[in-house]
């Protein structure tokens, strides 16, 4: 499933990064890499942006973005 | 002296300013880096017979550049002239600042690590072992606190012996990978950079240094043996991304070091406390807007009272000067055209300063992102970025400090999107126009809800000719929006100062001239020619005795002299061109002179029309009388959307670089203005 799927507590294991470039870069750069526990803490009402945790970084997404991060819900 | 040129490399939000404003006994030169409005701090200071200059270059969070910032950092490391790199490093965030700092070590220069914010890692029972740091990398590392002011010095004398040792970082990737790096060194021949650090860029994919080598002679045999060693690398990892590759090898070296020389911390918890009330799902939009309730309240009011005063100031400055001055055209240009227009570029300090240090304060603190992350629901189908609420909030006070304020926008085609719009935000000076107009023609009782509706009204057309922008100017791809929330943290109050006192400079300098300038300009114009009427007045002022009959001489004066100069002109070779608009040359001039500064649109339709200013009841009855419904609608309108005043033309000009832009935003609000004046002019002739 998709990053922008998760609720808000919800967490999951990043399995595949979907992104293009330059976009991929940035979100390798933030931290958002295979085998990567992400977290997400809140979103906005509409489930505009997400903000997620990422090994102690909290990063600002918008749904576009967070829809290219592949991941593996935690139960 | 020997001197040491040290470049200061990291992440954003590490606190690399905190760092340089801690160095004790340093000098610090602000400027840019060359032909790009990114700013460039460089201080120097003297340790141990050296002298140390360290150039601070823009928060990048990868070398693989991403915003202009990134760029200017990669291009300097790159080709920059630096001795030793300086890597400052978030302790609290170990992984992901290591990962970079592995990429900066490939560039095989003498480096340094700070791991920054040690204080509050300790404190949480974190550690980090900078001895076994060094053995395992061979770099030397220090752990600091640039806010509690420790560990600095003991970090300069670590740059020092690296420099002295020309010590340079070992950091090696898994046994496929190095084995392919070296396959790849061997074909690389002479180059300006370092060998392995061509082969590793080449192989993860890196375009800028593809383009530097792929012109050399040996490029041709190289090319193969590249192409192989990337086929291997992808086979043996299953992956066709290189970069990720890349990424994932560092990452693996990050968490291995990590595991060896660091006793991890205890989760940070306030942040996430806080941020359950700030960025609430339902709260957030409230709490935020009162926050800049509040800012606005203490720009526009707070600082309001020195504006009176400075206004006065300048005044009685002009007034003292002109009793030491003959009479004549000399006296006339230094206390009505000089002294005003410096008064005109200090009058805008105390919004300014007050406005910067709101937003500083929200930088500093980690609220802006949070800003940001609340607004960008609402600003994205405007095609805006959630930070461009800050200055086109501003705007409705002063568009100065607001184009100042659009710096927070680190992408430059949000920054120019946001920009060219705020002009249509109604700024405070437009208010008295307004009251004129809506008074004059409107019935007390709906007075009220025509003023909102042209505050209102003027943004949510900039919003939507933002749109508009967006889509037609700026076409391709939205801009992605990925940023961080950094961690809040207490703001440092000589920081705060500093960064007060960088932008007051800045200000005065840049816009400061071209302020002062076009205020004269406008001076100009509107007093001459003026000789013949200066000489016939003077006479009869000389020949009537009653100071009142004098008084009344100089008003038809200063009304003959302003109907004859080079502004009446222009406005009325204007005329036909307003003439749909029901708008005379009188209107036309009036609208000219708010190019000064929009207060002079009411004091020169008194001067026009023949009232006296300070008089606004009579002024109203007047205006009511003189000009068609229509006329105050297309007045109304053109005020909303045209031109701001030339002190925020000028900031806009020393922000935006490229003529295209600076030509475009003179010429495209009139445009605007004038046809959507006619649209509802027409209107309301279609319906009455």
């Amino acid at each position: 499933m998709r990053l922008n799927k998760l609720n808000i507590g919800e967490s999951g294991i990043i399995t595949k990064i979907h992104a293009k470039e330059p976009l991929k870069s940035k979100l390798l750069s933030m931290g958002f890499a295979r085998g990567e526990r992400v977290k997400v803490l809140k979103h906005t009402l509409a489930k505009n942006t997400f903000d997620i945790d990422i090994n102690g970084v909290n990063v600002a997404l918008r749904d576009e973005e967070a829809r290219e991060i592949e991941v593996m819900k935690e139960s | 002296m020997v001197e040491i040129k040290i470049a200061l490399v990291g992440q954003p939000n590490v606190g690399k300013s905190h760092l340089i404003n801690s160095i004790s006994g340093a000098t610090l030169h602000v400027g840019n880096f060359s032909g790009v409005t990114v700013e460039k701090k460089e201080v120097e200071f003297e340790r141990d017979g050296y002298r140390l200059k360290l150039i601070d270059l823009p928060g990048t969070y990868s070398l693989h550049p991403y915003t202009p910032e990134e760029r200017v950092t990669k291009e300097f490391l790159l080709n920059g002239e630096y001795d030793l790199i300086l890597n400052v490093v978030d302790s609290n965030q170990l992984q992901k600042n290591l990962t970079f700092s592995w990429q900066i070590a490939d560039l095989n220069k003498p480096m340094v690590i700070a791991f920054n914010m040690y204080d509050e890692y300790s404190k949480r029972g974190g550690e980090i072992d900078t001895e076994k740091f060094f053995k395992l990398t061979n770099i030397r590392a220090q752990n600091v606190s640039a806010k509690e002011n420790f560990g600095l010095e003991e970090l300069f004398k670590k740059v020092i012996k690296t420099y002295q040792e020309q010590n340079k970082p070992r950091i090696y990737y898994s046994e496929i990978i190095e084995e392919e790096i070296e396959n790849v060194r061997e074909k690389i021949k002479d180059c300006r950079f370092d060998k392995r650090f061509v082969a590793i860029r080449l192989l993860e994919d890196d375009e800028d240094i593809y383009k530097i080598v792929h012109e050399k002679p040996w490029f041709v045999e190289l090319l193969p043996q590249l192409n192989e060693s990337k086929q291997i690398i992808k086979n043996e990892y299953d992956e066709d991304d290189l970069k990720e590759i890349f990424f994932e090898e560092r990452l693996a070296l990050s968490k291995g070091i990590i595991s060896q020389v660091a006793k991890i911390a205890k989760r940070e918890t306030l942040s996430e406390k806080i941020d359950k009330i700030l960025i609430h799902p339902v709260l957030g939009l409230p709490i935020f807007l009162f926050v800049m309730w509040l800012l606005f309240q203490a720009t526009f009011n707070l600082g309001a009272a020195p504006m009176d005063y400075i206004a006065s100031v300048f005044d009685s400055i002009s007034n003292f000067v002109g009793k030491f001055l003959p009479d004549g055209i000399l006296k006339d240009a230094i206390i009505n055209g000089v002294i005003p227009a410096i008064g005109a570029v200090v009058m805008f300090l105390p919004n300014i300063l007050i406005l910067f240090l709101g937003i500083n304060l929200m930088e500093q603190t980690g609220y802006m992102a949070r800003a940001a992350y609340v607004m960008d629901g609402i600003l994205k189908r405007f095609g805006l970025q959630g930070r461009a609420f800050i200055p086109l909030v501003s705007g409705f006070g002063c568009s100065v400090p607001a184009y100042m304020a659009a710096r927070t926008l680190k992408n430059p085609k949000d920054r120019l999107i946001t920009m060219l719009i705020i002009g249509f935000m109604s700024c405070g000076a437009r208010l008295p126009i307004y009251v004129l107009l809506v008074s004059a023609f409107f019935a007390p009782e709906v007075q009220g809800n025509v003023m909102f509706a042209i505050y209102i009204g003027g943004a949510l057309v900039g919003l939507i000719v933002a749109k508009i922008l967006r889509i037609v100017l700026f076409k391709g791809e939205p801009e992605p929006f990925v940023m961080e929330l950094p961690k809040y943290r207490f703001p440092k109050i000589k920081a705060l100062l500093f960064d007060l006192w960088i932008k007051t400079k800045t200000y005065l300098k840049k816009a400061g001239v071209f302020i002062a300038l076009a205020s004269l300009a406008v001076w100009f114009l509107s007093s001459f020619p003026r000789e013949n009427i200066v000489k016939e007045y003077s006479l009869k002022i000389a020949h009537v005795k009653s100071e009142v009959k004098k008084e009344e001489l100089k008003e038809e004066m200063r009304k003959k002299i302003l109907e004859n100069s080079y502004i009446a002109r222009i406005g009325k070779i204007m005329e036909p061109i307003t003439k749909p608009l029901d708008l005379s040359w009188r209107e036309d001039v009036a609208l000219l002179s708010g190019l000064a500064a929009k207060e002079t649109v009411v004091s020169t339709m008194a001067v026009l029309y023949g009232g006296n200013s300070s008089n606004s009841k009579k002024l109203i009855e007047i205006i009511r009388n003189s000009l068609p419904f229509t006329a105050a609608v297309a007045m109304i309108i053109v005020v909303m959307f045209y031109s701001p005043c030339v002190a925020a033309m000028s900031t806009f000009y020393a922000e935006v670089p490229q003529w295209v832009w600076r030509i475009f935003y003179t010429i495209y609000p009139n445009v605007f203005a004038y046809f959507a004046a006619l649209l509802a002019v027409s209107l309301i002739k279609l319906f009455s």
